[in-house]
């Protein structure tokens, strides 16, 4: 049933978007006037009438090949949603979407501790302590090995303190490639 | 000057003690880029340039080039590993690589791996050395509807992606046609289909889909197992198996090397094309050419070798017109272009009539780098391939930090983040519904070429597809394409007619 509605709902997102989105700025003269240019809508409204075809024939196979299923109903796919949302696959995609709208605020150090604690406890890991220091002393390697070897600039964070923070550790790294280099 | 003297003189700057010792630095260095995920292949080139400062022009180009071979090959250690392709071109190496690892034969994907880059790189430093002037001269004889032509049989593997879902495949491979217009389009700026986000103006790029598909959709599949992946790979008693494939198996892959060193070659040295197109060019044509052909995607060495051979085949085409014509055939290419014109050296076609070293200096480093390439990488694949002992529930993490990082690496960009994360939360989506991730990206990494090789065509044929296509190259090319997309699709309705008649 996911699958259907999946289909369904990609069939409405692409009607919607061949008759709003696929252009949204004029075009240029140069191209409008020219009989012999390819105008730019030509090939995206293309590709999508070819994927409306393919998807419509999709869902009616869908439909045939799982006609008369028990678990192929509204009701069944209703009661597996809970199910999902409880699942650590799920908590691992909130965990990805937090550390990717943390990291311009919090900054590269603070974000890669946050996740590899929270994931790591996430898939199974009860040594609190083992953790949390693996954590920090890998979030330190990469950074060592990003932002100091491959001259990386990861985020440093907006959040004041923090910021001052990945400076500090910058201006480390810097006199040390200064010793070295 | 003799063929003879310009391959001494070429030999005699690379064997040079220090200039040697520096090449092996350089592939030190350029496989450990080439294998952290988010380096690619033109940023370790730009990450070498800074050893380069204080070198003359030629041992600089030999260093360069070291670095640029050796990245290409150590994007497949990841890829094979931890299915993160460290540098694009080796997203193919994915598809059969990590499959293989999975199933005890990590050492054979490696070792396949290591050892047909070092054949396509080593055939393509010939090719560039005999044929440096006369490729160039033919690979400008393209024009769009031929570049078109080529792009189009990349895609034309759709329908064989995966022989019981067909359909799907299709519109994955229309999906990623359709990610690659979205942003301003090539020709005339217009914005389209970014849905009033000012982000997407540049369109999506290819790095963070890449990774949020094949690495994060991975961890999160992972995490919903009651039994992780835990370090073994099947044999070892708990060690990864290192155990390189055996003459048997290598030999088993001649045609596969031979025709993908030519295919990836090609690809090279056409503008605008490169080591990401020409792996996925010659994974599909191998899918369709090679005997192993059905079980691609399965886990079949013929799979690693037909990426890898052409990824790194395509290394010395790009250097062909570089040297040539002093027009750079991909990125990376340009930062070496770069790197020279900061020294003043005069790049042009008269470069290698007055000064035939640099021909024969970057033909030694090649012919070197891909030798010791071989025994270096697999010393780093070794070192890489012992991560996988550390428990899953570090290792996942660091796989999702590694993921992070090399999204936002590309262009410092925290958009590029949310769209891997995104990436990775619809491959999730796309294995639900059978639609097909390969294919996806496929079409996001062909479309744009696709696009505006087609448009300039019908500008340059006044809008006539008769004439477009009614060219020497172009026009078998398309016939080629259409035969193989639709024969797959054919087929099976064939021999369903036939078994139902006998019925």
């Amino acid at each position: 049933m996911f699958e259907l509605i999946v289909n369904i709902l990609l069939f409405i997102f692409l009607v919607f978007t061949y008759f709003t989105h696929v252009l949204e700025a004029p075009v240029p003269a140069m191209a409008k006037n020219n009989p012999y240019a390819l105008q730019p809508d030509v090939w995206p409204k293309a590709i999508i009438i070819l994927l409306l075809i393919c998807i419509a024939i999709n869902i009616y196979k869908i439909i045939k090949r799982n006609k008369g299923k028990e678990e192929f109903t509204i009701s069944a796919f209703l009661q597996s949603v809970p199910k999902f949302f409880t699942s650590k696959m799920f908590l691992g995609m909130v965990i990805m979407v937090v550390a990717s709208f943390i990291l311009d605020a919090l900054g590269f150090m603070v974000t890669t501790i946050l996740v590899l604690i929270s994931y790591g406890f996430l898939l199974g890991e009860r040594k609190i302590a083992r953790l949390i220091i693996a954590s920090v002393l890998i979030a330190l390697v990469l950074y060592i090995v990003f932002n100091g070897l491959l001259s990386v600039n990861l985020p440093r964070g907006t959040v004041g303190f923090l910021r001052d923070f990945a400076l500090f550790l910058e201006s480390i790294m810097s006199g040390i490639t200064g010793i070295f280099g | 000057m003799s063929t003879m003297e310009l391959l001494a003189s070429g030999f005699s700057v690379v064997f040079n003690p220090s200039m040697f010792f520096m090449v092996v630095i350089a592939v030190v260095l350029g496989t450990i880029f080439g294998a952290l995920p988010g380096v690619s292949a033109t940023m370790a080139v730009a990450l070498g340039l800074t050893f380069t400062y204080t070198m003359e022009p030629i041992p600089a180009i030999v260093f360069l080039v070291a670095i640029y071979c050796s990245s290409i090959t150590g994007g497949s250690i990841t890829a094979i590993l931890f299915k993160i392709p460290g540098v694009p071109s080796s997203a193919p190496t994915t598809f059969d690589g990590y499959p293989m690892a999975q199933r005890g034969e990590a050492g054979k994907a490696l070792g396949v791996a290591l050892f047909t880059s070092a054949v396509g790189g080593l055939f393509s430093a010939f090719a560039m050395f005999l044929l440096s002037q006369p490729l160039t001269q033919a690979a400008l004889q393209f024009g769009p509807a031929d570049l078109f032509a080529v792009t189009f049989m990349g895609l034309s593997i759709l329908t064989c992606l995966d022989g019981e879902h067909v359909l799907t495949c299709i519109i994955s491979g229309l999906l990623g046609l359709l990610l690659a217009c979205v942003g301003q389009d090539k020709m005339y700026a217009v914005q389209r289909l970014t849905f009033g986000n000012r982000q997407l103006l540049a369109g999506v790029e290819m790095i963070p889909v890449l990774i949020g598909l094949f690495a994060v959709t991975e961890v999160l599949k992972q995490t919903n197992k009651k039994d992780f992946l835990n370090a073994k790979d099947g044999i070892g008693g708990g060690k990864v198996n290192t155990k390189m494939p055996n003459l048997k198996e290598m030999w088993s892959i001649k045609w596969t090397m031979l025709r993908c060193s030519v295919v990836g070659t090609v690809v090279g040295i056409l503008p605008g094309a490169g080591a990401t197109i020409a792996s996925f060019l010659c994974y599909t044509m191998e899918a369709k050419v090679c005997k192993n052909g059905p079980k691609f995607g399965t886990g079949v060495i013929d799979g690693v070798a037909a990426s890898e051979t052409a990824n790194n085949a395509a290394t010395g085409g790009a250097m062909v017109p570089l040297l040539s014509l002093g027009i750079p055939g991909g990125n990376a290419a340009a930062v070496m272009m770069s790197a020279l014109v900061l020294k003043g050296v005069q790049l042009g076609p008269l470069l290698l009539v007055n000064q035939p070293t640099y021909l024969s200096a970057t033909f030694a480093s090649m012919i070197v780098t891909n030798i010791i390439m071989v025994i270096v990488a697999i010393g780093i694949a070794k070192v890489f391939a012992q991560i996988l002992s550390i428990p899953y529930s570090y290792l996942g993490p660091i796989i999702v930090m590694l993921a992070i990082i090399g999204s936002y690496a590309n262009q410092l960009s925290i958009a590029d983040v949310q769209i891997m994360v995104v990436a990775g939360i619809m491959g999730i989506v796309v294995r639900a519904c059978h639609l097909n991730s390969a294919a996806l990206v496929l079409g996001l990494v062909l479309g744009s070429m696709c696009e505006q090789n087609f448009s300039r065509a019908y500008l340059m044929s006044q809008a006539n597809l008769g004439t477009m296509f009614f060219r020497p190259i172009a026009g078998p090319l398309m016939i080629f394409c259409i035969v193989m997309l639709v024969l797959p699709v054919i087929l099976p309705m064939i021999k369903k007619n036939k078994a139902n008649k006998k019925g």
